[in-house]
Order: C-alpha cells, then sequence, then structure tokens
C-alpha cells in the first residue's frame, strides 16, 4: 500500500504560479493607480497596461463554502486570479474592465459589500475571542461585526478625511497591531485569577506557574496543608499569562470583564512618525451582542473627526492639532485617573510646560 | 571520541526526563546543556540535529506555555498513535 | 425561530456587513465541528464568557510549530467541539491565490476539519479554524502532498509575511514577495523547530506606508526606502493644479513634515536633501510623484507589546541596506542577531526586550555594526556615561 508521501521543510507554494499574467509581465513596472470608485482599483504599468481590482468586504472567520463561492466568481470574472489583504478585504484581479459591475452585482447579491479604499474605514483587524482563544475578555468578531454595520457609509464612501483604521484585540495580549491603529477596541480583564487551591497542584507546575507571571505577583504557598500559590493583588495587572500555564488560575470574569476605546495610533511613516493609541474610554461592560455602548462611542469618534479634521489629518493628527483637552470636551468623554498613565516611564507623558489650551 | 548524535539525543532525553514535573526546558537550554557536559565535542548544529532525532522518534514533544518547550510527551492530545 | 438553538447569535445576522454567524451556519451544515462551536459560543455570548482551554501540547510529528491547541471547557456539552486545534498554513507571498488552490484547500479542510477559515491569521497565515488531534498528521500529510506546509507558531520564526509590493504597488522600492519566499524557504528549520527564546516575526513592507504594519508588529522589520530625488512628472503636476478639488499648497505642501516642498502655483519645487521620505505627497500625487531610483530598505529592530519597559515600535538598526538577490549581507546580519540572541536572551523575552536590557550601543557592537546618528532621534541628554576604558599612568 503506498501511503502519501509525507513531506517536511517544502515551504509554501512560489508565489509567481498565483499571479495574473499581466502581474506577471509587469512585475516592479508600475507607474501609478487611481481609484476609479470605491473598492475599485487601477494600476497602470509603464508600458500603459491596465490590472483592475475590486476589493470586497470579508468577515475574515470565512466557511468553505463562502471560499468555494468566491472562487467560482473569481473563475467567472478575474480568470481565477484573486488575493487577500493585509486588513482581510478579498481581492479580484481583472483584466477586463467589462467585468467589474458584474462581478460587484454578483457580490452584493451575495452580501458581499465592495469598498475599504481610500479614504474609508476598511476592515477591522481583529483576533480571536469567545470563537477560538482562552484569554480573551470579549469576543472580537461580534464588535467587529457591530461597528462595521454602524459604520457601514463609511466603508462604501471616501468622505472622511483620510483612512479610519479600526482594530479590535479581545484581551492584553494584543494579537494583531491594534495599538496603532486610529481607533482600538481592546478587551480587559479587570480582577485577579480565582484560584482553586483544591485542584491546583494536580492541575499545574507550581515552578512554571510562578515563572508565568511577567509582575511576579505569584509565590508558592500552602492552603490547608496543599501545596498551591497565591496572588499578590496589587501587583497583578490581570494579563492571563498565569492561567495559559495553568488551568486553576480562571481569569474570564462576566462581572468585570470588558472594553477599553483608545484612539489617535498610526503605523504609516506618512507626515507624522507612527505613534501608540492612547486611551478614551477606559471601561465599557460586555453588552453582547450588540455592544450599542461601544458602538456609539466608536460612531461619535468618527462622527466628530469627520467635521472636524483636515483633508488628509489622520485621527491623532487631528487631536494633536486640536489638543487633548478640546478632544475629551467634543466627544463628551470623562477624563478619569484612569488615563493618566502610571507605569514605569509615566512621567514622560506629563505637561511640563505651561503651554496649554482651554 | 566525538559523540554519536543518536548518543547525543539519549543524553538529551536523560536531562528532559530528569526535569519532568520541575523546570521546562527549551531546545537552546537543551543543547547549552549537552555542550557544558561534552565540551568541544558537540556544537550548536549537532545539538539541533539530536534535538530533530528525539522529535522525530517522538520520545519527547514540543510543548507551548507561553514559550516553547521540550517535554516527555502529554496524556492528553499528545502527538496521535 | 423560537427552535433557533442560537436566538443570541441570530442578533447578529442582521445589518449589512457580512455576518460571521452566517458563516458558522453555513459550515455547519457541512461539519458537525461547526454546529458545536455556534452552541459553545452561543453560550459565550449568554454568560460573556470564553469557552476554550489552552492546549499547548499537539502538533504534527518533528514540528514545533504550525498548530495551535485548544480543547473546550465544556465538552459534555458540546462534544464535537471537545477539540478545535488551528492549523497554521503558510500563506503564499502577498497572499496572492487562484480559485484553483483555494479549492484544492478546501478539499482537504472540508475533509478532515469543521469547514471554518481565517483569511488570514494576524501573522499572515493561511488560518484552518478547528479540527481534533486525529486528523492533524491527515490535514499534514494530504497538505504537503499538494505542495504546501504549515507556517510557525511559538518560539520559532513566525511565518513571514509581506504587502503586495511590486506585483501591483507602484510605491515598492524592493521585491517584498520574492525576499518572503526567500527568506521562508531558507529558515523552514527555524521556522518548524523552534529554537530561540521567543518568537521571532519578519514582515517586509514595500515602502514607509508600511501596509502590513511591520514597524509595530516585527522584530525584525524591513521597510522599503530610496536615497536619492523623488521623480516628478510636471505636467501631472499641472493637471492635480488644474483640478478645483485638489489644493497643492493646503493638501500637499503644508503637510510635508519636512518643510522642504514650495508650489509658487506654478511650479513644484522639492528640497530632497531635506525630504525625511515619509511618502505623503507622493500617496496624495500618485501620478504627478515617484519614489527615486536609488532603492533598497531601512531595517528596524524589536517591536514589542509588553508593557513592562514601555512598549516599542521597532528602531532602525540599519539606515540603508541593498536589497537585490541573494540578500547575503541581510543574512549574514540576522546570523549575528540570533548568536547574540541564543546567548543573551532569556525565556520569553523578545529581541527588543533583550536589546533594551543589553542597550542599543552594545547590541550593535556585539553584532558589528557602527554606531550612526540615524539610529537615534537625539543623542544622549544625561551624562551618565558608562566609559569601558580609561587611561593608567605609566
Ligand atoms: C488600545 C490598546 C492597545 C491595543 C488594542 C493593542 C493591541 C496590540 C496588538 C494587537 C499587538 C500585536 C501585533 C501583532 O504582532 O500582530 C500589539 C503589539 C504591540 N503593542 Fe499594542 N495595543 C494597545 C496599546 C498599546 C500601548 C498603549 C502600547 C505602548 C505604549 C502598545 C505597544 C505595543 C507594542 C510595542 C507592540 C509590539 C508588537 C509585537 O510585539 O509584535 N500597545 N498591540
Ligand atoms: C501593566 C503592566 C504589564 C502588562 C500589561 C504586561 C503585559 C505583558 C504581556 C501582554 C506580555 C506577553 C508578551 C508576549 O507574549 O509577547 C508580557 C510579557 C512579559 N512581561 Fe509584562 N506586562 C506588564 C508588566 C510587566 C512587568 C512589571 C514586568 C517585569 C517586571 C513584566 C515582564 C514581562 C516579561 C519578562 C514578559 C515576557 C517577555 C515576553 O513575553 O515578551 N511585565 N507582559
Ligand atoms: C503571553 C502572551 C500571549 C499569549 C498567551 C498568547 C496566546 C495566543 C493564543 C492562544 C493565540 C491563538 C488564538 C487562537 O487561535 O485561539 C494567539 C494568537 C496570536 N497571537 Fe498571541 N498570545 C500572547 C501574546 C501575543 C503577543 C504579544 C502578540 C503580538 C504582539 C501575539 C500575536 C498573536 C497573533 C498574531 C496571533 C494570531 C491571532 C489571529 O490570527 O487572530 N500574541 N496568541
Ligand atoms: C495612496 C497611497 C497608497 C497606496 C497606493 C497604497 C497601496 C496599498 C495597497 C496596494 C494595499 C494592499 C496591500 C496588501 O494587502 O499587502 C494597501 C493596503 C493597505 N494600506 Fe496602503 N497604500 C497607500 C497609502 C497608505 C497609507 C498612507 C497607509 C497608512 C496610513 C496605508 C495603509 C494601508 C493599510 C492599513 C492597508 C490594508 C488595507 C485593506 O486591506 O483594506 N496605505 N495599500
Ligand atoms: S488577543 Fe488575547 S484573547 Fe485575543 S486571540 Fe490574542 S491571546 Fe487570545
Ligand atoms: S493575571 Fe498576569 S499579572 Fe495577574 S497573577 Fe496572573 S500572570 Fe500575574
Ligand atoms: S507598503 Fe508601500 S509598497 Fe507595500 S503595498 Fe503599501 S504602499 Fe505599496
Ligand atoms: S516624501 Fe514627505 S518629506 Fe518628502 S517631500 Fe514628500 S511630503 Fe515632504
Amino acid at each position: 500500500m503506498a501511503a502519501p508521501a509525507r513531506k517536511t521543510d517544502i515551504g509554501p507554494p512560489h508565489y509567481e504560479k498565483f499571479l495574473h499574467p499581466i502581474i506577471k509581465e509587469n512585475y516592479g513596472k508600475w507607474k501609478y493607480h487611481e481609484v476609479i470608485k470605491p473598492g475599485v482599483l487601477v494600476h497602470v504599468a509603464e508600458t500603459g497596461a491596465k490590472i483592475f481590482t475590486v476589493r470586497a468586504a470579508s468577515p475574515r472567520l470565512l466557511s468553505s463554502t463562502t471560499i468555494l463561492l468566491i472562487c467560482d466568481l473569481a473563475d467567472k470574472y478575474s480568470g481565477g486570479y484573486l488575493r487577500f489583504t493585509s486588513r482581510n478585504n478579498i481581492e479580484f484581479i481583472l483584466d477586463n474592465e467589462a467585468n467589474i459591475d458584474p462581478l460587484i452585482n454578483e457580490l452584493k447579491q451575495n452580501n458581499i459589500p465592495v469598498g475599504g479604499t481610500k479614504n474609508s474605514i476598511s476592515n477591522i483587524v481583529h483576533t480571536q475571542g469567545w470563537i477560538h482563544c482562552h484569554s480573551s475578555a470579549t469576543d472580537a468578531s461580534g464588535l467587529v461585526k457591530v461597528i462595521m454595520d454602524d459604520c457601514f457609509e463609511y466603508f462604501e464612501n471616501m468622505t472622511l478625511p483620510h483612512k479610519v483604521k479600526i482594530a479590535v484585540a479581545c484581551c492584553l495580549n494584543m494579537c494583531g497591531a491594534v495599538h496603532c491603529s486610529d481607533i482600538a477596541i481592546l478587551g480587559l480583564h479587570r480582577r485577579p485569577p480565582k484560584i482553586d487551591h483544591a485542584n491546583l497542584k494536580n492541575m499545574c507546575e507550581i515552578p512554571s506557574t510562578v515563572a508565568s507571571c511577567p509582575t511576579a505577583a505569584i509565590r508558592p504557598t500552602y492552603v490547608d496543608g496543599k501545596p498551591s500559590v497565591k496572588i499578590d493583588e496589587d501587583r497583578c495587572m490581570f494579563c492571563g499569562n498565569c492561567f495559559s500555564v495553568c488551568p486553576a488560575m480562571p481569569i474570564a470574569d462576566p462581572l468585570n470583564d470588558g472594553v477599553s476605546i483608545w484612539v489617535g495610533g498610526k503605523v504609516s511613516n506618512a507626515r507624522t512618525q507612527p505613534t501608540f493609541t492612547k486611551l478614551a474610554i477606559p471601561y465599557i461592560p460586555n453588552n453582547p451582542p450588540r455592544w450599542t455602548e461601544v458602538t456609539e462611542a466608536v460612531k461619535k469618534i468618527v462622527t466628530i473627526y469627520a467635521q472636524d479634521a483636515e483633508k488628509y489629518e489622520r485621527v491623532g493628527e487631528w487631536i494633536e492639532r486640536i489638543g487633548w483637552p478640546r478632544f475629551f470636551d467634543l466627544t463628551g468623554f470623562e477624563f478619569t485617573k484612569y488615563h493618566i498613565d502610571d507605569f514605569k516611564y509615566a512621567g514622560l507623558t506629563y505637561r511640563r510646560t505651561t503651554q496649554m489650551k482651554y | 571520541m566525538a559523540v554519536s548524535t543518536e548518543e547525543l539525543a539519549d543524553s538529551m532525553y536523560a536531562l528532559v526526563a530528569e526535569y519532568a514535573g520541575k523546570k521546562k526546558l527549551k531546545a537552546s537550554d537543551i543543547v547549552k546543556e549537552m555542550i557544558d557536559k561534552y565540551g568541544d565535542e558537540v556544537d550548536k548544529n549537532q545539538g539541533k540535529e539530536a534535538i530533530r532525532l528525539l522529535m522525530d522518534s517522538e520520545r519527547c514533544v514540543y510543548t507551548y506555555f507561553g514559550g516553547t518547550y521540550i517535554e516527555l510527551p502529554h496524556k492528553e492530545g499528545s502527538a496521535p498513535e | 425561530m423560537s427552535d433557533s438553538k442560537s436566538p443570541i447569535l441570530d442578533e447578529l445576522e442582521k445589518g449589512p456587513w457580512p455576518s460571521f454567524v452566517t458563516e458558522i451556519k453555513k459550515a455547519a451544515e457541512k461539519s458537525p465541528m461547526a454546529q458545536g462551536l455556534l452552541e459553545q459560543l452561543e453560550l459565550s455570548y449568554k454568560e460573556k464568557k470564553t469557552h476554550w482551554k489552552h492546549g499547548g501540547i499537539v502538533g504534527v510529528k518533528g514540528y514545533g510549530g504550525g498548530i495551535i491547541g485548544r480543547y473546550s471547557d465544556a465538552s459534555d456539552k458540546f462534544p464535537d467541539v471537545a477539540h478545535f486545534h488551528t492549523v497554521r498554513v503558510n500563506q503564499p507571498s502577498g497572499w496572492f491565490y487562484t480559485a484553483d488552490a483555494l479549492r484544492e484547500l478546501m478539499g482537504i479542510w472540508e475533509k478532515h476539519g469543521s469547514c471554518l477559515t481565517n483569511f488570514h491569521g494576524s501573522t499572515g497565515d493561511t488560518v484552518f479554524l478547528g479540527t481534533k488531534t486525529s486528523e492533524l498528521e491527515a490535514i499534514f500529510t494530504e497538505l504537503s502532498e499538494k505542495g504546501w506546509d504549515l507556517g510557525g507558531s511559538g518560539s520559532d520564526v513566525r511565518t513571514p509575511s509581506c504587502c503586495v509590493g511590486p506585483a501591483r504597488c507602484e510605491f515598492a522600492c524592493y521585491d517584498t514577495l520574492a525576499l518572503t519566499y526567500d527568506l521562508t524557504m531558507s529558515y523552514q528549520d527555524e521556522l518548524h523547530r523552534p529554537f530561540f527564546p521567543y518568537k521571532w516575526k519578519f514582515k517586509m513592507a514595500g515602502c514607509p506606508n508600511d501596509c502590513v504594519a511591520s514597524i509595530a508588529r516585527s522584530d525584525f522589520s524591513i521597510i522599503g526606502t530610496w536615497k536619492d530625488d523623488i521623480r516628478m512628472d510636471s505636467e501631472a503636476v499641472k493637471e492635480y493644479a488644474a483640478d478645483a478639488d485638489f489644493n497643492i499648497q493646503k493638501f500637499v505642501v503644508n503637510k510635508c513634515p519636512s518643510k522642504c516642498m514650495s508650489w509658487d502655483g506654478e511650479k513644484l519645487e522639492i528640497d530632497n536633501r531635506n525630504c525625511v521620505k515619509c511618502m505623503h505627497c507622493i500617496n496624495v500625487m500618485p501620478k504627478a510623484l515617484r519614489v527615486g531610483k536609488e532603492k533598497g530598505a531601512a531595517i528596524l529592530i524589536g517591536a514589542k507589546a509588553p508593557i513592562v519597559e514601555g512598549a516599542q515600535l521597532a528602531s532602525v538598526i540599519v539606515p540603508f541596506i541593498d536589497m537585490t538577490p541573494p540578500y547575503q549581507e541581510l543574512k549574514d546580519l540576522i546570523a549575528a542577531i540570533w548568536e547574540f540572541w541564543d546567548e543573551h536572551g532569556v525565556a520569553r523575552e523578545r529581541i527588543g526586550e533583550c536589546i533594551q536590557r543589553v542597550g542599543l550601543g552594545s547590541f550593535i557592537e556585539q553584532i558589528g555594526l557602527k554606531p550612526l546618528p540615524q539610529m537615534v532621534l537625539q543623542p544622549r541628554d544625561n551624562p551618565y556615561i558608562f566609559y569601558e576604558e580609561y587611561l593608567e599612568e605609566e
């Protein structure tokens, strides 16, 4: 019986196999591009050759059924050529301009909208949450869905002052550049893990558990004569690392878990340097399935930004210009002691000048 | 006389078994221990080969607890069969 | 309506944005695992709490990366998701596919898993979401037979990823796809067999727009840039000037961070010596302005999350490097850094933290780079210098 050969270390298929012939011919020879309309790009090569791109939305979590549908559409309209973007959008790569509108129509019939180009809100980068992670303080897919539903007009249009990039991470581990987005939603635990002293010794290795804590808050101890651990609660910053190593230290807590909202980060080097997001709202309780308080806050930030920012100003650049006091004024978000950094380099964020706006 | 890679893998296995339940070892910790033990007779590349041998023979498995470690196979969900 | 097993989640099928709940239901038509996921997720929505347990002990034979173990903590209620492991499949550079290639992948996945996927995971991999331990070897064997391999996870080289680059972007200053493929193939052993103190991420961006967020997300960030003058097509500048909706002074010149542009209503001038290559003017006038011809990349190192030392973006270690294959200079540098990390790194410490602990100055000395003013924003402003040498009287 010839078992199929199990091969290791072969790496991914070579990308050239998947490139459209026009892309292969003009690889590295693109001259300029234009956004023909929301979601549709044309790239023009030095030779005058053109390639069209139709950018479509995706929830990132896709069934094989939908992938196969996308394959059929690609076969029908783009010679089978397609790609995905760094923000999880689907891009069909077309050589025939006449196929653009029929493709868009058929996508729409299948509830797949087209957009996310230029000065829009593109797809939200996000993490796994309750779909697939043990560490999550909130769900990512649900938040993405409700925020995009609410901000949908900005995906289909390009009327904002600049791009607005939104990201959702479901716990402090923050798997996926959330801290550098225009608007970030971050799930937070707010209470140290509860310790199951009766079972800890059986379920966990105590030395590894102690070592897992980044703030050294965990110490070995004995409880009712059994070896266990204790947590110095003042040192715990609710990261959940210990739970990853020791299942007898669950950190999830429906009463206290929730989300925070951060604003003004960016990764591109255009104009201003890349920066982190800053805290706008320290805590909103989880309110599934539609997290209304979160979507309202996000919508508020986007709306005020759309009205107040200059063209080509990202959210952070806009706030920098008007000043943070004005940002809190305009949004009505409360400024609390949690907004003031108290970690290692906190001092760098204190105002050490009398230059101020009121 | 140089140490054979098989011998090195056996020695690594003994080390992992000795630390089981006490301390999680990374691949590089194990190689460093071997270099301490055998001195110039082994180098990092041979260490890596021995680890490969150890893993391919399924005497040890990689585990992930924040970082990656090498341990004896666990009961639940260890490599199939 | 009332017999729905997921009344709360059904709310998330409403609205214009494509629904992940609908996707789970579609997968559930083919796989009981997806149905199990739907039901467990409904419980999470009801209780506002995750029902997954950590599971870092599964993999395929010989590999230390590529599989993320996951177990349900409610397997008595949802036996179909008792195991629900993720398979990270190494994506093609630039996330390009053909329909046939995707069908091939789905063929394998429908046979062995939940029919659910992520296109893509945050690291860049093609993600198969949810399968049982007993299916892992079969999935791997079938993938490898068709020419696919697993990606990284754990303390290894994570699957390298890149922007669309020269395949479809006129701004690309080097071939991001080729470099990604080359590094992925060169470091197969490091990718599959974790040997580092912690994870190592490579990300390739073709220009300072950094569409893959490499500066924030990677230990080793390679960002394309150029050294000579921005190329200008004056005819095209006139077209922009003629466009009533476009204001060159306001949208371009005033927004230039180095204030090195001027516009007199007729002629656009750039003082290229003072340009910091931020991309803004090129982004907004792509028909008129182009990156220079002397192209290469800057290398930044050490982005990291932990808030310990204050989180960091990556910082410059090589201001400009040539990017023509076979990338020997780059690979020598990587080898030197890995050697340093092996010697000085401690468990679960990213290279950025290691450098912070040791000091950037010592780090570059040990990997054989020369200190350059481009590596810092300014020289130090405190006098506590740790001089390593002093003179002794004869
Ligand atoms: C809104 C709050 C924040 C969220 C949601 C967030 C989210 C994230 C995410 C998702 C990543 C991982 C990127 C990846 O590798 O895929 C990340 C990385 C990182 N974050 Fe944040 N972050 C937040 C706040 C901050 C803050 C306040 C800082 C620093 C002041 C920071 C610094 C970093 C750094 C340095 C990384 C390194 C990337 C890496 O290790 O690969 N983050 N963050
Ligand atoms: C608010 C406080 C803190 C937060 C939110 C925080 C967060 C984190 C996170 C999310 C990680 C995982 C990083 C990863 O896996 O890449 C981490 C790792 C770590 N943290 Fe912290 N941390 C904090 C404070 C500290 C402190 C005070 C220390 C030490 C004194 C510390 C030391 C470490 C170490 C050594 C790691 C492992 C290195 C690594 O995993 O990259 N952390 N921290
Ligand atoms: C102790 C710290 C951390 C733990 C325990 C942790 C744990 C995890 C887990 C369990 C997953 C898999 C989620 C799933 O599929 O179920 C994951 C995914 C991931 N993690 Fe982390 N993580 C940590 C820190 C980080 C940090 C600091 C980063 C980046 C800065 C990061 C980046 C990622 C990425 C990119 C993914 C893929 C996520 C996706 O595709 O949605 N992780 N992490
Ligand atoms: C007009 C100038 C620009 C062009 C032609 C351009 C081109 C592109 C291209 C080709 C992609 C797809 C990349 C991929 O998937 O790897 C992309 C995506 C992206 N770019 Fe740019 N870029 C431009 C400016 C910028 C700027 C200034 C930023 C950041 C401020 C930026 C951030 C991004 C992001 C976040 C994505 C992912 C978008 C999505 O998937 O919907 N880009 N851009
Ligand atoms: S951000 Fe936290 S909860 Fe979300 S996938 Fe990453 S580790 Fe899991
Ligand atoms: S949650 Fe994090 S900080 Fe708190 S005890 Fe656990 S490991 Fe330590
Ligand atoms: S990073 Fe630059 S080269 Fe790469 S896709 Fe974005 S704009 Fe183009
Ligand atoms: S690239 Fe940036 S710094 Fe250089 S001229 Fe253009 S706007 Fe100014």
